[in-house]
């Protein structure tokens, strides 16, 4: 009898309905905050909308999927996913493969430990502002990397070039965010138990064959949460480009699809359309994480 | 025990690494240490003819040092807080618990990252305004990054990263979920803790754009705020106004590091492996 | 998998109807003419540049201890671009204050698109007011349905400030360059990169923010069409002669390295990384004793007197926005603020000018001690603004990355680029 009631009440809510309760406040949370907004964004993409004052009669009207329309004929906005494609290309692997690497590095008993790990996690901490115009020094067309280049310096400049520009945004980018993706890979290491180490060196493994059959696998589910968390940032670039590139760069070489989402939404008032930017973004992404999931975690 | 190990070429690329690094915030540092700006390369090694501690003076005269850095540290604690608390509740069941809506709760977590703030910034700001009444306070400021979903996915990941056994051993000993919580899988994601709370750290602190729209006091605002009030307006006459936000920058930044310098030390290999046999 | 989708499939279409419930809640407010009498306290809000700070802590001490039952409180926002967001954002929540005094006329047609915006003309006096105040440079700020929604303030002309030393280094007369024609100020510009220690003979930035036009291409346009809009009669008239050749002079002064095509962290001119600069007297204070600067209209083609040349305007005005209750207090806040006496104030204070007709024979003294400052009165009765307009932000935003694309970066031809930006513009203003 207390079975039954027991198999019925874990087929209603779980074999562990406690996770019900540990999980309200997070659930909660998403619903008193989120909610609102993703719902309005969502419905303001199918309507001509802009925002207007409380108990202003305006006219907005329901205009089906001519915003989504617009966002895949408009060249900005499909130079824009280019421009964040680019980065993703160099972005995701650079960063996944330099953070394992220099988060290995970092976990060895080394001297200078300490300085090593602070080091390589300041740039992540600085905000962008003000880190930008020393990389704006370094890569000015009279800036330090062009008089060290000499005449091998491109021409136009790095961050006038448009086929240069966004790439060097992606490696800013990568340089700013790898102190938190080899703080991510440090924790996970800790967690790769020492005796597999062992046991591959009993086996005459090399460094280097160890980091691949021990290390690698070892820290998947991080390797996943990075290529996520790396994946996500990357989508939604809005600040980088725009300090580094002044807007949208030459020619909207760096412009990024959140730019332009503010450029038209904010400053123009088309609040329709970048609603409909932001959700063809989100689903972009959705799907990119989907297949990173499925190729990444098997569990 | 394992004797320091000292490889020299390893040594030389972390050296080079970290140079490349550390370039910047240290150009930044001698930056906000000019008396006259120099933006030669020149420039980049300090002058001792050139340095004065007056670019911090003149930030401080104009920005309320104090005031700003305390209404930072309320609103990242507050977050802080909020996240610890109930991102790991959220961030274990999601990893280790079964029940109804799991799956639901995981994908909502996933794209609640994925939305880019600014789409949902003016909407939020009514809500936050005129639903809930909180402008000007600092639940207002708080409450869009309370919890940080990207936090919950790290602790949803580095709970998974633990051995099945060690919740069966304990859930074969009876023992309730929150003690198993408590007890056994906290102590053992330690890194994945401190992982969150400086991930977590870095974003309201360096927030501008919503303290911005929450806040119109001066007395209310954060120091990234203020710092970007200055940059736009007052910055230009100072007479060294690139030094001058430099200054505010290492200002911003200091804090963050030394948490960092302390909290790094624990990143220590716990014994896993002899907790699964004992 | 199977069962997220059937859950999120229930989840959207509640919450979307939840939110379509709440959207567009109206409720009336109250007639205008109705709140136009109510007195009572109310908030403003002014920008943090410092001189315009002081000047508003004095007006608004001045009349709180006039009228102390209608107190008005103070807030300073940023004058960045960021206090458009922050009041758009305001006005969408219902928490904008009575007045800025910090209005750009650019954003005006969207707030007003909004319902943000208090038509002045619901005060009886407010039509007459702001035409006789400012004279025929009003006409300007009135808005497509006929009404003001915004009462001109001030303005900063813009002029072309060189730097004397610079110059007088390169071998130029620095009390009177050559800089009126095109071909004056290309060979000025050679003469001081080459043999005046300054990298750049000017350096406007090259950013892609819509209001960037506003410091290069718009004042040269203004001038070479002697007092054009950008737009007129719904029609834009930047693609013909007068644009073409303005863009022509620009594109030369990019190709031969003149202006930079690179940002510069800081203020170029002050720095003394630029010889010329194109701004408003905001800047003076600025440049304090770092630079020793004289100033001259901008150029036109073939040259002009002084008297007949326009520039932009580069205006900020006070407005009254909906959210305000005690609007009769606004208003009368608007007028005293906008006195002469206060006026004069301003003008002493920030070296800004008022818009005021006449302002040089109101202000004979000022002008007597500042005679520098008689070129920017004297371009104040010529101030061409940005077009009252729907959409005036994404044309703005067309005709800069027309802009861009051929005349600072030479990716396309400018003529072929501005006639395409044109066609667009004349889209975007017939909207409505």
């Amino acid at each position: 009898m207390t079975r039954t009631r027991r198999g019925r009440r874990a087929a209603l809510l779980g074999r562990q309905p406690i996770g019900i309760a540990f999980v309200t406040p997070y659930a909660v949370f998403l619903a008193a905050v989120f909610a609102y907004p993703l719902g309005i964004a969502v419905y303001m993409s199918f309507h001509d909308w802009f925002f207007a004052a409380p108990g202003a009669v305006v006219d907005r009207p329901f205009v089906g999927l001519d915003n989504y329309a617009a966002v895949f004929t408009d060249p900005a906005l499909l130079r824009s996913f280019l421009n964040i494609a680019v980065f993703l290309v160099i972005n995701v692997p650079l960063t996944v493969g330099l953070a394992l690497v220099l988060a290995s590095a970092l976990n060895a008993a080394i001297p200078f430990r300490t300085f090593f790990r602070v080091s390589f996690y300041v740039p992540y901490v600085t905000a962008s502002v003000a880190v930008v115009g020393v990389w704006l020094f370094l890569f000015n067309s009279d800036g330090l990397v062009n008089t060290v280049l000499g005449d091998l310096a491109p021409d136009p400049s790095w961050l006038v070039n448009s086929a240069l520009a966004m790439p060097v945004v992606a490696i800013y980018v990568t340089w700013k965010q790898l102190g938190f993706f080899i703080l991510l890979y440090l924790a996970a290491l800790q967690n790769v138990p020492k005796e597999l180490y062992e046991s591959a060196a009993v086996d005459g493994a090399s460094r280097v064959r160890s980091f691949w059959t021990v290390t690698v696998p070892g820290v998947r589910p991080a390797t996943t949460l990075v290529v996520l968390l790396a994946t996500i940032t990357g989508a939604n670039l809005f600040t980088e480009p725009y300090l580094l590139t002044n807007g949208g760069g030459p020619n909207g070489a760096s412009a990024s699809p959140v730019f332009l989402m503010y450029q038209r939404g904010i400053e123009q008032g088309e609040a329709g359309l970048a609603a409909a930017i932001g959700m063809v973004l989100v689903i972009g992404v959705l799907a990119i994480s989907l297949v990173n999931r499925y190729l990444l975690e098997r569990d | 025990m394992a004797t320091r190990k000292f490889h020299p070429l390893r040594m030389l690329a972390l050296a080079v690494g970290a140079l490349m690094f550390l370039f910047p915030f240290y150009y930044m540092l001698v930056g906000s240490l000019q008396d006259e700006p120099d933006s030669t390369p020149a420039g980049a090694l300090p002058d001792p003819g050139n340095l004065t501690l007056g670019n911090y003076a003149d930030i401080d005269e104009r920005l309320d040092l104090g005031t700003t850095l305390l209404n930072s540290g309320i609103f990242t604690g507050g977050v802080l807080l909020c996240t610890v608390v109930f991102g790991v509740l959220a961030g274990y069941a999601l990893a280790r618990l079964h029940f109804r809506g799991r799956a639901l709760l995981f994908n909502l977590m996933l794209l609640v990252q994925v939305i880019p703030f600014q789409l949902l910034t003016i909407p939020l700001y009514v809500l936050i305004v005129r639903t809930y009444g909180l402008a000007d306070t600092h639940l207002g400021m708080i409450l869009p990054f309370a919890i940080n979903s990207a936090a919950v996915f790290v602790f949803r990941q580095y709970f998974l990263q633990l051995p099945k056994e060690l919740f069966e051993a304990a859930q074969v000993d009876g023992a309730s979920e929150l003690a198993i919580l408590w007890r056994i899988a906290l102590p053992l994601v330690k890194p994945a803790l401190l992982t969150a709370v400086l991930l977590t750290f870095i974003g309201p602190w360096n927030e501008f754009l919503w303290p911005f729209l929450i806040t119109k006091e001066a007395d209310m605002q954060p120091l990234a705020v203020a710092l970007a009030n200055y940059m736009s307006n007052v910055a230009a006459r100072a007479s060294n106004p690139y030094g001058a936000l430099l200054a505010g920058a290492c200002v911003l930044a200091a804090p963050v590091i030394v948490l960092f310098v302390v909290f790094q030390r624990r990143f220590v290999a716990t014994n896993l492996g002899s907790s699964v046999k004992g | 998998m199977k069962r997220t989708v059937t859950a999120l499939s229930l989840a959207i279409p509640l919450v979307l109807s939840t939110v379509a419930c709440n959207v567009d809640s109206g409720g009336g407010g109250e007639s205008g003419a109705e709140s136009a009498g109510k007195r009572g306290p109310i908030t403003i809000w002014y920008s943090n540049n410092t001189e315009e700070v002081a000047w508003g802590k004095s007006v608004v001490e001045a009349w709180n201890s006039e009228h102390p039952d209608e107190k008005v409180t103070a807030q300073e926002i940023p004058a960045g671009k960021t206090a458009e967001e922050s009041i758009g954002a305001s006005i969408t929540a219902g928490t904008s204050p009575c007045l800025v005094f910090n209005t750009a006329p650019a954003a005006v047609p969207q707030f007003q698109k909004q319902g943000g915006l208090v038509a002045l003309d619901d005060f009886p006096d407010a039509r007459e007011y702001i035409e006789e105040r400012t004279g025929p440079t009003a006409e300007q700020y009135r808005s497509p349905d006929g009404k003001y929604y915004q009462l001109p303030w001030k303005s900063n002309p813009v002029v072309i400030f060189y730097n004397k030393k610079l110059f007088a280094k390169a071998g130029i007369d620095a009390d009177n360059p050559p800089l009126s024609t095109y071909d004056e100020f290309l060979d000025t510009a050679r003469k001081v990169v080459k043999g005046g220690g300054a990298q750049y003979a000017i350096l406007p930035s090259p950013s892609s923010e819509f209001f960037q036009t506003w410091f290069d291409f718009y004042p040269l346009l203004a001038a070479e069409t002697d007092g054009k809009l950008l737009v007129e009669d719904g029609k834009a008239t930047f693609a013909g002669d007068e644009g073409k050749r303005v863009a022509a002079f620009w594109k030369t002064l990019y190709d031969e390295g003149l202006a930079g095509r690179e940002k510069y962290n800081g203020d170029a001119f002050a720095d003394g990384k630029a010889a010329m600069a194109i701004v408003g007297p905001w800047a003076i204070p600025v440049y304090g004793d770092k630079v020793e600067w004289g100033s001259v209209p901008v150029p036109t083609s073939e040259g002009k007197p002084v008297e007949e040349i326009h520039t932009f305007s580069d205006a900020k005005n006070v407005a009254m926005y909906t959210a305000c209750e005690n609007r009769g207090t606004a208003w009368e806040l608007m007028k005293f603020a906008t006195s002469e006496e206060r006026d004069g104030e301003l003008l002493e204070g920030s070296g800004q000018m008022p818009l005021r007709a006449d302002l040089e024979q109101t202000y004979p003294d000022y002008f007597d001690q500042n005679p520098d400052y008689r070129t920017f009165a004297d371009l104040n009765s010529r101030t061409v603004e940005v077009p009252n307009v729907p959409n005036s932000i994404a044309i703005w935003q067309a005709v800069r990355d027309a802009y861009s694309t051929s005349v600072i970066f030479g990716k396309s031809d400018p003529d072929t680029a501005l006639t395409e930006a044109a066609a667009k513009v004349d889209e975007l203003a017939g909207q409505s």
